[in-house]
């Protein structure tokens, strides 16, 4: 695969964490560049960083030390309300637990990040409609997250993370709570949808099956890149 | 609109507790708008009462209010009828009654007590005074009987062993400071409903009174509007009209309705301070439990790109649902208790120092209501705003790792 233009790059991030009286460095000077429409996997044992860098990769911590760049975009020094508005425009979240909004409907949880970004409700009706019929739920809009069982929710996730197009997606283990059939067509239908809307992926995870889909793989030990 | 959805949706999600800060708030609604329609009834009634007494607008000589006076209408306003006809004549005046305030001694032959007395003009007067004046026997007295007739109070009736036809002597002084007297025929026996007043009462035919002081003057003259709210306009027209004279309001002369308004201000504003507070713990505390349950939620919103002050919003759209709704609800109560007591007839005990009681009635304000409403939905709003701030602005991570 020929690497495009870089989403991601982030140079020499630090993170450090108090535990009591004791400071935990969690990383320890990670770099890294994601490239346009890549799917890298991270990997590791617990408690080795995974997590910690996903959140510095999506913007919702900062490094104590180090750089970072979304799409060209310096991100330190940025505020709160610009870092939300690069996360509401260009990184989409898929959890481990889901997280879907229980009291919205799977259309309405869809729908939530392009009612954020002002999209028109025409435009919004056609885009999720087009979105749940790619994720194969089209049938269950106006069911409540409740209603459905795991691999449908994390579809609905799917959907939720895909439907602005982001430059980035964030995955933290999108297949630990599902069976393995159900895990492996989340594993397909992420890769597919990440790749047909030329989306880089960063995704932590344990599952075989999921880092063998990826482009790349990264081996985080003791909060550094092997 | 979808937020507002949303924000309901919200609110439906722990339905047990939503209601019960719903009700709570449509208590404390209902209970500031039976007590404030309860104020505002006293006080169109006292303002009625005063009115209905004094006249709207009272006109007197320069120095008549002063009380200061060596004989008896030295400050009296001489030709009142032209200028009875002149005020008579303003935009929405309804009447000009001329009054003359006298006292002295009433007397049945074998024992006298002191009166405080007032010439009327009966056909004007008596109609004015509407069901201020209660008529416990008899009737107005007649302006052409050949003897001059007299209503007085039931308990000075009492205190002469008069009834209606009783015959009684009224002594008084002159404008010249000598005593006169006149011998008066009982027509009606009256109450204004306070004892200390009903103990002195004597309304006479101003003819006989100015006769009985040898004065072709009156003391006041009182104008009668037809609507309250015009009270100031046509005040300042008669101020403009005659600079020499004193005017004054009712609403200048009413010390009882201005104390107990002051005194029903301050009762019912600590009643509603103290909903105030209710309301707003009644919504922090659901909305508190809320954001607390919802912690993680709100991660997840922050992560996929809502701004904290959108956060807060929903959660100020959730608190102004469950206000609105809790105030739509108290308005509902309050809105029946009204109607109830319209048709339950309960009455009052009489206040302290009167002899009647009164309907318990509540007045129905459409702007009280509306500004309890957006008062209620406003605190509702403000609640929500302080529990949802801080959690708004907790750091990302920390509100998705939240158990």
């Amino acid at each position: 695969m020929n690497p495009g233009p870089r989403t991601l790059r982030l140079d020499g991030l630090r993170k450090s964490y108090r535990v009591g009286e004791a400071s935990v460095e969690a990383l320890k000077g990670v770099s890294l560049d994601v490239c346009r429409g890549e799917m890298v996997a991270l990997t590791g044992p617990s408690g080795s960083g995974k997590s910690t860098l996903l959140n510095l990769c999506g913007l919702i911590d900062a490094p104590d030390a180090g750089n970072r760049e979304l799409c060209g975009t310096a991100i330190n020094g940025l505020d709160e309300t610009r870092l939300t508005g690069l996360r509401r425009e260009k990184v989409g979240f898929i959890f481990q637990g889901f997280n879907l909004v229980p009291v919205m409907t799977v259309f309405d949880n869809v729908e939530y990040p392009l009612m954020l970004l002002g999209v028109p409700p025409a435009q919004r009706r056609e885009q999720v409609a087009t979105a749940l019929q790619r994720v194969g739920l089209e049938a269950l809009a106006r069911r409540l997250p409740d209603a459905l069982s795991g691999g449908q929710r994390q579809r609905v996730a799917i959907a939720r993370a895909l439907i602005k197009s982001p430059a980035l997606v964030i995955a933290d283990e999108p297949t630990a709570n599902l069976d393995s059939t159900t895990a492996r067509q989340i594993v397909d239908l992420l890769h597919e949808l990440a790749h047909e809307r030329n989306a880089s992926v960063v995704v932590a995870t344990h599952d075989e099956r999921m880092s063998s889909h990826c482009d790349r793989v990264l081996h985080l030990i003791d909060g550094e890149l092997q | 609109m979808k937020w507002l959805i949303f924000a309901w949706k919200n609110v439906m999600r722990n339905r047990r507790r939503s209601l019960t800060a719903m009700l709570i708030t449509a208590l404390g609604t209902a209970a500031v708008l039976g007590s404030g329609g309860f104020a505002l009834f006293t006080y169109q009634s006292l303002e009625e009462m005063t009115a209905r007494d004094t006249g709207h607008v009272v006109v007197a000589h320069a120095r008549g209010f002063d009380g200061d006076e060596d004989v008896p209408l030295q400050h009296g306003l001489a030709d009142s009828t032209a200028l009875a006809a002149k005020f008579a004549a303003l935009p929405g005046v309804r009447a000009v009654a001329p009054r003359m305030q006298f006292s002295g001694l009433i007397s049945n032959g074998d024992k006298s007590a002191v009166f405080v007395g007032n010439g009327v003009v009966p056909d004007i007067d008596f109609r004015l005074r509407g069901p201020q004046m209660n008529f416990i026997a008899g009737q107005a007295p007649a302006g052409n009987a050949p003897q001059p007739e007299v209503v007085i109070g039931n308990e000075l009736a009492h205190l002469m062993k008069a009834r209606v036809g009783s015959s009684l002597t009224l002594l008084s002084t002159t404008t010249e400071g000598n005593l006169n007297a006149v011998d008066v025929l009982v027509s009606g026996i009256a109450s204004v409903g306070v004892p200390e007043i009903d103990k002195r009462l004597v309304l006479a035919d101003l003819v006989s009174v100015q006769k009985l002081l040898l004065s072709d003057k009156v003391g006041t003259l009182s104008i009668y509007l037809k609507a309250t709210a015009d009270t100031e306009l046509v005040a300042a027209r008669v101020r403009e009209m005659q600079s020499g004279l004193a005017v004054k309001t009712w609403r200048d002369l009413a010390v009882f309705y201005q104390a107990v308004r002051e005194l029903y201000n301050r009762i019912f504003g600590i009643l509603g301070a103290i909903m105030i507070v209710i309301v707003l713990f009644a919504m922090s505390n659901t909305l508190g439990m809320a954001v607390v349950e919802r912690t993680r939620e709100i991660g997840t919103l922050r992560a996929i790109g809502t701004l904290p002050a959108e956060i807060v919003r929903n959660f100020v759209l959730e608190g102004m649902v469950i206000g609105g709704a809790g105030a739509l609800l108290g308005m509902v109560l309050a809105g029946t208790a009204t109607v109830f007591l319209l048709f339950a007839g309960i009455e009052m005990p009489p206040p302290p120092g009167r002899s009647a009681g009164y309907p318990l009635l509540l007045s129905f304000s459409p702007p009280l209501y509306g500004a309890v409403a957006v008062v209620v939905i406003v605190l509702a709003a403000c609640a929500a705003w302080l529990v949802s701030a801080r959690a708004a602005r907790k750091p990302v991570t920390e509100a998705l790792a939240h158990v």
